[in-house]
């Protein structure tokens, strides 16, 4: 492979993990939008729904990556275990509001997000505890098809599956918030949540379904971790949650187009840091821009309000 | 303390569409409203009047239910409303225009308007209410497109008391309509409720600007430390010395 | 009206919870009186010093040993988290750069070729020459455990410094990130920098401790007994830090940052304090770990460390040092000596009922789980922990809010309230051509104004017209886009808000601005920062001139709260929160005198006050202005301005539009207009006719 082919191939990875993360992000900064909470459980969750489609797919009769199916069966069983897993995930973050979160609501300082915290490591331990530490290899009925581009490197077919997928599900949120009349309410309440309730908006309503949207974007980002890794663990919501994290304060928290770039640049980074500086530096490049970022340009890329008042 | 005048305009007062019974509030151990009573009569514009941190806005929250009596009613078109969240009271008809207006920054007028219809879903209705804007406020037709954080205070107000308006509210709630505007755009704001009103909805009003306030209002309450002092029709309030002194600035016999 | 900052009352426990608790209060009780006190701390130290004689298991000394180590970072984490407010979820990198620096300077881990410049190093015992196989032979660093106590402490404060200089202004949350990213960087450098620290293999052959000849070795009582000291010396370093003009600083900042800093709190200087002082503890603390240990690996520096000690902060009671250690030393006992035993007697009850869950449950692998499980629970339902940080005194009735003052002290208010000689015939405070936009929007448009000393000068305008932001922009709270302010001649333009304080120029706020749970003389007192100096180091030795310092300021803050009469002076151990409005804007006011301003800035002082109270404040600020205090006042009640004060400003949309005595004003057109709108004619007329 040439070098050109090099670079091709991790842009490609790096797209990839992009859309993940920027799944992971989106999910996080529109929480963080409207109630101003930093959800530390929010990537926990995104590993539970990794594990949600894990045993969906098993219950279906996939078992590793022995069984692969083409076309419309492929797609039918691909659905079937994101509606498991964005359904279980959605539930899973509407109760973590109700009963942890909201009877801390206006509570001042980071009692909530120390509660997120704690919850955290009680989603992660419940699947070590219940699972096991050793990494649990996917169920995965995608064929390894793959297209040569540019002489070297290779594109495949997960990995359009999976763009797609993210685009479509990113895109269904686009419009969900923009054009329905729940999305303007959660514009709304973002903005201005005062204001919210004196136009009649039913603010608790709109927190429900904010943390139900994005909790499924996770649990969706979870399927697609397990898909294009062929693995999930306890372990993957710490090792990604700093990733989409960054991607978030990079775009700019609670700006939702923010995270999606956001997104693409953590993932390129990774890819492209791995390749051509070392791995085992990676954690730390991205860290240290989560630092530079909150230090010189709190508002992100493209955000919006600086995040200093006291 | 009432002249014979004032006994017979209160006798013909209309039918109450708001009152405060006894409503006492607390802000943890703080006794904010004492006991307090109003009435809003139906078609009417009331005024509350008093200096900062004597619970005027306190009452405006109590009516919009962000803020729950310990004690006493709040009673709305015959319903006692104590419990009831914000969200119903402006579906079942209260309409706050909040101080500092609290338009939402990133929207355009025209989004700000349409928020302002967000209980409602007869659209045909809503458009002729659109139109009922326009009509009273021309200058925000023309700023339609434009993003409502970079509009001037007055133009913001006026498309705080559009939004209010959308919702076709029978009662509407204003608080401190006069602040940060020049004089002139005050004068404009005060024609254009007395207007509404005129329209048909009944207007609870709460002001620093005692004149403004009592030259369009019907009746009038004093607060001071979340008592009311002194209560009457606009124009005996007018004439009273104690709000002259107060409020209107010395201006007799200096 | 202003929105007080109370936290909301707890959410309600379940049952089961409300019974246990009614054999607490009763301990709590027998604990917190002050005769019983020093006993109770006396029985736990003669049974600590024990310890290891009552129970011999060499295991569980080393476990308790482990333990008072854990209880020296809560200690450490407190200070940051607890006294300062801020949240540190990274703490465990100070632990791993105590341990390192230790460490790597122990062991043989580094062993650079010998040569010349080594040798003074080696007279002073730090090194050693090992020549193995002959030849030039290598450095064996050697340095002594005494020694790098206290260095291994600096360093890690150092570090602090470093970490918190560019970070500490972030707010609460992003704080809290930045901080979890530095905890992940320190151990991820750790275990790619093997040179130094033998990467993710960790340390070894670190260098035990010997003290007179006496080799520490892999006994653990010796440790036990320096753990011992080293706490009893931090659980000191802590208790004077926190009753001290320093403690006092960090709550106000706790409470209330911007407050704080209108206080004459320096935020900044403070909180790098707060940061390096708590570092410094986890640094030497880190060092005894390795040396009893006698390895470091990354591992044990995690985040899942950090959030253990955030845990047992939480568990314990944040801010109360006997709550940290309590829960610090319940969380790791729990784990090393009772967490074993109970999984047993939950297997057991497992085949007694035939659960299968309870027969395969292991408590000790779920111990993060447990961390979690407490977490959210302390957080839902007993937020302050086990020990909370303070007793809350309770609230006054009504009526005994509201005594009436006294007349007795007349002669005490005659005396000067700042010790500075003003020219009385220069102005004192000079406004040049003061501007601040916001956007679009002008708050403040050239104002120019010049006040005499001794004089009270009243700003009145309508709502909006940039009375508060002319405040803000004198007192360095906002940066003005032009002109200049000058305070005795001197350009005071655009310092920062503590500088301003120095310089003589106090103020209160429009709503209210306490520290809603410090006591009343706790707030005043805070007002004596900008005039007290003692430092971190004279509060830990509090040497008579500190004693002397705390004193005065004591005198000062109850001579200016009399000034009130009988408001606040039976009121001072009351916490703020507590008293009635009229008191809160009264404390507000004797905060910012306590700081011998010779300007003060009043912002709506009788708002919410009825007119017996307003009379009764006008008054007061009427003798402020006796006692050498000029006195600038925004006020919304035309009598009190008209009674007291001896120039009025009229403000309207950011821009001066009159300036005169109350009479001009009173007659000026340009101000009824702005003030009064269109029935101006009506009331003239009226006025005329009358």
């Amino acid at each position: 492979m040439t070098a050109w082919d090099v670079f091709l191939q991790q842009v490609i990875n790096g797209v990839s993990l992009g859309a993940m993360y920027s799944l992971l992000a989106l999910g996080f900064t529109m929480v963080y939008g409207i109630i101003e909470l930093i959800n530390f459980a929010h990537f926990n969750v995104f590993m539970m729904g990794s594990f949600f489609a894990l045993w969906a797919l098993q219950a279906m009769g996939f078992v590793g990556q022995s069984h692969i199916l083409y076309g419309l069966p492929l797609a039918g069983v691909l659905l079937l275990a994101l509606l498991a897993t964005m359904l279980g995930s959605g539930v899973l973050g509407v109760a973590i509001e109700r009963f942890t979160l909201r009877p801390l609501r206006g509570v001042r300082g980071t009692a909530p997000m120390i509660t997120t915290i704690g919850l955290s490591f009680i989603l992660y331990n419940i699947i070590l505890l219940g699972a096991g530490a050793d990494s649990k290899n996917y169920a995965n009925p995608l064929p390894n098809t793959a297209w040569m581009i540019s002489g070297g490197a290779t594109l495949r077919l997960r990995e359009v599956l999976l763009w797609v997928v993210s685009l479509l599900l990113m895109l269904g949120l686009h419009y969900f918030v923009r054009f329905t009349k729940m999305g303007k309410a959660m514009q709304a309440t973002a903005q201005d949540q005062e204001a919210a309730r004196m136009v009649g908006i039913d603010v608790d309503k709109v927190v429900v379904i904010t943390f139900f949207l994005g909790s499924a974007l996770a649990g969706a980002a979870g399927l697609i971790f397990g898909l294009y890794y062929n693995y999930t663990s306890y372990i993957i919501g710490y090792q990604a949650g700093l990733r989409a994290f960054t991607a978030a304060v990079l775009g700019g928290i609670g700006n939702i187009p923010g995270a999606m770039l956001g997104g693409v640049i953590i993932g390129l980074i990774e890819s492209l840091g791995g390749q051509y500086i070392a791995v085992r530096w990676t954690d730390v490049i991205i860290f240290s821009l989560l630092v530079l970022v909150l230090v010189f340009r709190p508002t992100g890329l493209i955000g919006r309000a600086a995040p200093t008042r006291s | 303390m009432h002249t014979s005048v004032e006994q017979q305009t209160l006798l013909q007062r209309r039918p109450p569409l708001l009152e405060f019974k006894g409503v006492n509030t607390y802000y943890g151990e703080l006794h904010v409203l004492k006991g307090v009573d109003y009435r809003v009569g139906q078609g009417e514009i009331v005024c509350l009047l008093g200096g900062n941190a004597c619970g005027k806005s306190t009452t405006m929250k109590t009516i919009l239910g962000i803020v729950t009596p310990k004690s006493g009613e709040v009673v709305y078109a015959g319903e006692t409303i104590n419990k009831l969240a914000t969200a119903d009271r402006v579906k079942r008809g209260i309409a706050p225009v909040p101080e500092a207006r609290r338009l939402f920054p990133r929207m355009t007028v025209l989004e700000n308007l349409e928020m302002g219809a967000f209980t409602r879903n007869d659209t045909a209705e809503i458009e002729a209410d659109k139109e009922r804007v326009f009509g009273l406020f021309p200058r925000i037709k023309e700023r339609l497109k434009q993003v409502a954080g970079t509009l001037s205070g007055g133009e913001q107000q006026m498309v705080a008391m559009g939004r209010a308006l959308m919702a076709r509210p029978k009662l509407l709630c204003m608080d401190e309509p006069s602040m940060g505007l020049a004089p002139s755009v005050v004068e404009q704001v005060f024609d254009i409720i007395q207007e509404i009103n005129r329209q048909g909805t009944s207007i609870f009003m709460v002001e620093q600007n005692a004149n403004m306030a009592l030259s369009i209002a019907d009746y009038g309450y004093v607060l001071q430390t979340g008592v009311v002092v002194l209560e009457g029709s606009a124009q005996s309030l007018r004439d009273n010395e104690m709000v002259q002194q107060a409020y209107l600035g010395e201006m007799k016999a200096q | 009206m202003p929105e007080p900052h109370l936290e909301p009352s707890e959410t309600t426990p379940p049952a089961a919870m409300i019974r246990l608790h009614s054999w607490i209060p009763a301990i709590r009780d027998r604990a917190k009186s002050e005769r019983f006190r020093p006993w109770l701390y006396g029985l736990i130290l003669l049974f600590a010093l024990a310890f290891p004689y009552i129970d011999g298991n060499e295991g569980d000394i080393d476990s308790a040993a482990n333990a008072l180590a854990y209880a020296m970072l809560a200690l450490g984490l407190n200070i940051v988290v607890g006294f300062a407010g801020l949240l540190d979820l990274g703490y465990a990198a100070f632990f791993a750069i105590g341990a390192y620096t230790y460490g790597a300077f122990s062991s043989y881990q580094m062993q650079p070729e010998w040569s010349s410049f080594w040798v003074p190093l080696q007279w002073l015992g730090l090194v050693q020459h090992l020549t193995p196989d002959g030849g030039i032979g290598t450095v064996h660093f050697a340095v002594s455990f005494w020694l790098m106590i206290p260095v291994s402490a600096l360093v890690a404060a150092c570090f602090g410094v470093v970490f918190g200089a560019p970070t500490l202004r972030l707010k609460g949350d992003y704080l809290a990130i930045v901080t979890l990213g530095f905890g992940e960087i320190v151990p991820i450098v750790a275990r790619n920098w093997p040179y130094v620290t033998n990467g993710a293999q960790g340390l070894s052959g670190v260098t035990t401790p010997k003290l007179f000849g006496y080799d520490f070795s892999v006994l653990s009582t010796p440790y036990y007994y320096l753990g011992l000291v080293m706490i009893v010396f931090l659980i000191f370093v802590s208790t004077r830090l926190k009753h001290s003009r320093i403690g006092r600083a960090w709550l106000a900042i706790r409470e209330d940052e911007i407050a704080a800093e209108a206080m004459g709190v320096n935020r900044t200087r403070l909180k790098l304090l707060a940061f390096a002082i708590g570092a410094s503890f986890a640094g030497s603390t880190g060092t005894f770990f390795v040396a009893k240990l006698q390895t470091a690996s990354p591992e044990m520096f995690m985040f899942p460390v950090s959030v253990m000690l955030l845990v047992m902060i939480v568990l314990g009671g944040i801010g109360s040092v006997a709550g940290v250690v309590v829960g610090a030393l319940v969380l790791q006992l729990l784990q090393s000596w009772f967490l074993q035993d109970l999984t047993q007697w939950i297997h057991a009850l497992g085949n007694l009922t035939g659960i299968v869950f309870l027969q395969q449950l292991d408590l000790v692998q779920s111990i993060e789980l447990i961390f979690g499980i407490i977490l959210v629970f302390m957080m839902l339902y007993r937020r302050q922990g086990i020990i909370p940080e303070r007793a809350a005194v309770t609230a006054l009735s009504y009526d005994e809010q509201n005594a009436m003052p006294s007349r007795r002290s007349i002669e005490a208010r005659l005396a000067p309230l700042h010790r500075r000689t003003i020219d009385p015939s220069k102005p004192i405070l000079e406004i040049k051509d003061l501007a601040k936009s916001f956007g679009g929007i002008h708050a403040v448009a050239g104002i120019d104004l010049s006040v005499m000393p001794g004089t009270i000068v009243g700003i009145i305008g309508p709502n909006g017209s940039g009375k508060t932001t002319f405040f803000n922009l004198i007192t360095g709270l906002t940066d003005p886009d032009r002109g200049k302010i000058l305070l005795e001649g001197e350009d005071i333009t655009g310092l920062k808000p503590h500088r301003v304080v120095e310089k003589g120029i106090a103020r209160t706020f429009q709503n209210l601005r306490l520290f809603s749970n410090m006591t009343v003389l706790e707030n005043a007192l805070v007002g004596t920062h900008t005039r007290t100096s003692t430092g971190a180091i004279g509060a830990v030795l509090r040497l008579p001139r500190t004693r002397r310092e705390e004193t005065a300021a004591r005198d000062r803050a109850l001579e200016i709260l009399r000034i009130f009469g009988n408001r606040l002076i039976p009121r001072v151990q009351h916490l703020a929160h507590s008293l009635s409005y009229a008191n809160r804007r009264r404390l507000e006011i004797a905060r910012a005198l306590v700081s011998e301003p010779v300007v003060v800035l009043l912002d709506e002082p009788t708002a919410g006050m009825n007119p017996t109270e307003t009379l009764e404040l006008s008054d007061q600020i009427r003798s402020l202005r006796d006692r050498g205090v000029t006195v600038l006042m925004i006020e919304h009640k035309l009598a009190v301005v008209n009674e007291i004060a001896d120039k009025v400003v009229v403000l309207d949309h950011g821009e001066k539009i009159a300036e005169g005595t109350p009479k001009e004003i009173h007659s000026n057109k340009e101000v009824l207009r702005a003030y009064l709108g269109r029935t101006t004619d009506a009331i003239a007329e009226a006025a005329t006719a009358s």
